[in-house]
């Protein structure tokens, strides 16, 4: 110890210090955390929007608006006033009251019964918000009544926005290898094919695991059936195994051209217990929604 | 050097010649993690600024009553705080920067460079000598992270900040297979690690012809 510096202080002097100190310390960060709580809770909120529309298409992982060209392709658009969509480019990027407002116009929350049938939170007498939050941990499709958001098409602007459904978006959770994994998974009226997938709340290994919120991984699955072929070529929706795997490797190499591969994505290397995580998650949540998603496939069927 | 080195030198001297990564090599487990878009390593380079300037300021204001046998546990304290303002400053404006740092930002707090700049400077010298060399240190940090950022988002995406700069007709199509390709290696860990080892020996080239 150089000459200079004081003598040690006693020992009362030191822990008189570090209780002061500690007490600042809390006192700054308690109070910036109920000053940030709504903003914060505001921020989450839109995310959780944004990956629903992303999962439905809507919108693009690099943030402008997505509609379908009559070939079926996506491609980029823009917001005009009223929340309709025309074709764009890229540098349309979409701002945080656009999104809000697309949201608002082509997203519907249903709740949906052990029939299949549809009603909305009005009818049914049920607060929307606090379902939400409140069954979010637990799973909604544990519940006699099932969330599920119907997803509108597209409409000209100043026109009427029509009333036929363009998909369904599934809330999904589950367990990842480190915690809980929230998601959707938004399903073609057929009540078969992935239009699109996200995760939006999850914690696991930043690079590995944690791939499952981009978007390379997320493109593997559009297109996939979540019923299970059958060697013939033909659905059984009523018996099928319903999910979607994801697969330890490449699914063409594990799987060959079996009818399963329509149903499983390719898996991370490095992150397999991820991987069955999300099989298992899609497993028990798309299971509880068959019965609806038998109606919906007969109804498409019969119109 | 004089007695009393001009305030600014305190902040120069961190930018090049004292940079915490080619010098002193610390701060490396963020920068091999942050750098594969440029727009995360800058907010990421500015999160580390102003933890490594306010705590650094902190730090030197409490030095003198200070006891030395808790001074570790206080500048942690003092980073800490600052570390979780910032993260939550983040969470509230910048959810999807917030997203992709995830645990980066936390770990701040263990970022050597941080804590080797309160230990090292800011606990001997008055509070604005202290500030710049900790805001220094955050901006030679910067400086290198985004240098590596650009590199790895400009050979790994074609993209700088998001945006297309290697054109779209370069690439490699079903009908010209051997055109240009991103280099996938530059999008995982490792290629930070390359990168950081060339820049540091290219670093120690140039400092060597310098007259000492």
């Amino acid at each position: 110890m150089s000459p200079s510096q004081p003598k040690q202080p006693s020992n009362v002097k030191i822990i008189l210090f570090m209780v002061i100190l500690s007490f600042i310390c809390a006192l700054v960060l308690s109070s910036l955390a109920s000053i940030l709580q709504q903003p914060k809770e505001i921020a989450k909120e839109l995310d959780r929007s944004k990956q629903m529309m992303i999962a439905a298409k809507i919108l693009s992982h690099e943030g402008y608006f997505l509609i379908q060209n009559e070939q079926g392709e996506y491609d980029p658009a823009k917001f005009v006033e009223g929340g309709a969509l025309i074709p764009g480019n890229k540098t349309d990027i979409a701002s945080r009251d656009e999104l809000l407002q697309v949201y608002k116009k082509r997203i519907v929350p249903y709740l949906v019964n052990d029939k299949g049938e549809l009603a909305t939170f009005e009818e049914e007498g049920i607060n929307e918000k606090e379902y939400v939050n409140e069954y979010k941990k637990t799973g909604y499709y544990k519940l006699p009544q099932k969330l599920v958001y119907e997803i509108l098409p597209n409409f000209e602007p100043g026109g009427e926005q029509k009333e036929t459904p363009n998909g369904y978006v599934i809330p999904v959770n589950g367990f990842g290898l480190w915690d809980a994994i929230y998601g959707y998974l938004a399903v073609k009226p057929d009540g078969d094919t992935v239009i699109g997938i996200a995760w939006y709340d999850q914690k696991e290994t930043p690079g590995l695991g944690a791939n499952i919120a981009d978007a390379p991984w997320q493109s593997l699955f559009p297109g996939k059936k979540i019923f299970q072929e059958s060697p013939s070529g033909e659905t059984d929706f009523k018996t099928a195994p319903i999910g979607i795997t994801v697969v330890k490797g490449k699914v063409t190499e594990v799987l060959g051209d079996v009818p399963k591969a329509k149903s499983a994505v390719d898996g991370m290397s490095g992150a397999t217990l991820t991987g069955n995580g999300v099989t298992d998650a899609y497993k028990d949540v798309l299971s509880a929604y068959r019965p609806f998603f038998i109606k919906i496939h007969d109804e498409e069927e019969g119109s | 050097m004089t007695h009393k080195p001009p305030n600014l030198s305190y902040f120069t001297s961190q930018l090049w010649s004292g940079n915490q990564i080619l010098v002193a090599v610390l701060g490396i487990c963020s920068a091999l993690g942050v750098t594969n878009r440029l727009s995360v390593s800058i907010t990421m380079g500015l999160s580390v600024c102003f933890v490594t300037g306010c705590s650094s300021f902190i730090v030197s204001l409490l030095r003198k009553v200070t006891p030395d046998s808790v001074r570790m546990i206080t500048q942690l304290a003092v980073i800490a705080v600052f570390v979780t303002i910032i993260d939550q400053f983040l969470q509230a404006y910048f959810y999807s920067f917030s997203k992709v740092l995830s645990v980066f930002v936390g770990l701040i707090i263990t970022n050597c460079l941080v804590m080797g700049r309160a230990e090292s400077m800011a606990r001997n010298v008055e509070p604005i000598p202290a500030f710049l060399d900790g805001l220094g240190a955050g901006i030679g940090y910067m400086l290198v992270i985004c240098a590596v950022g650009a590199i790895r988002e400009l050979f790994g995406f074609g993209q700088l900040l998001g945006y297309q700069v290697v054109p779209l007709s370069w690439y490699a199509t079903a009908e010209n297979p051997n055109a240009y390709e991103n280099f996938a290696l530059m999008v995982s860990p490792p290629a930070a690690f390359f990168i950081i080892g060339l820049m540091i020996g290219g670093f120690k080239l140039l400092q060597k012809e310098e007259p000492a």
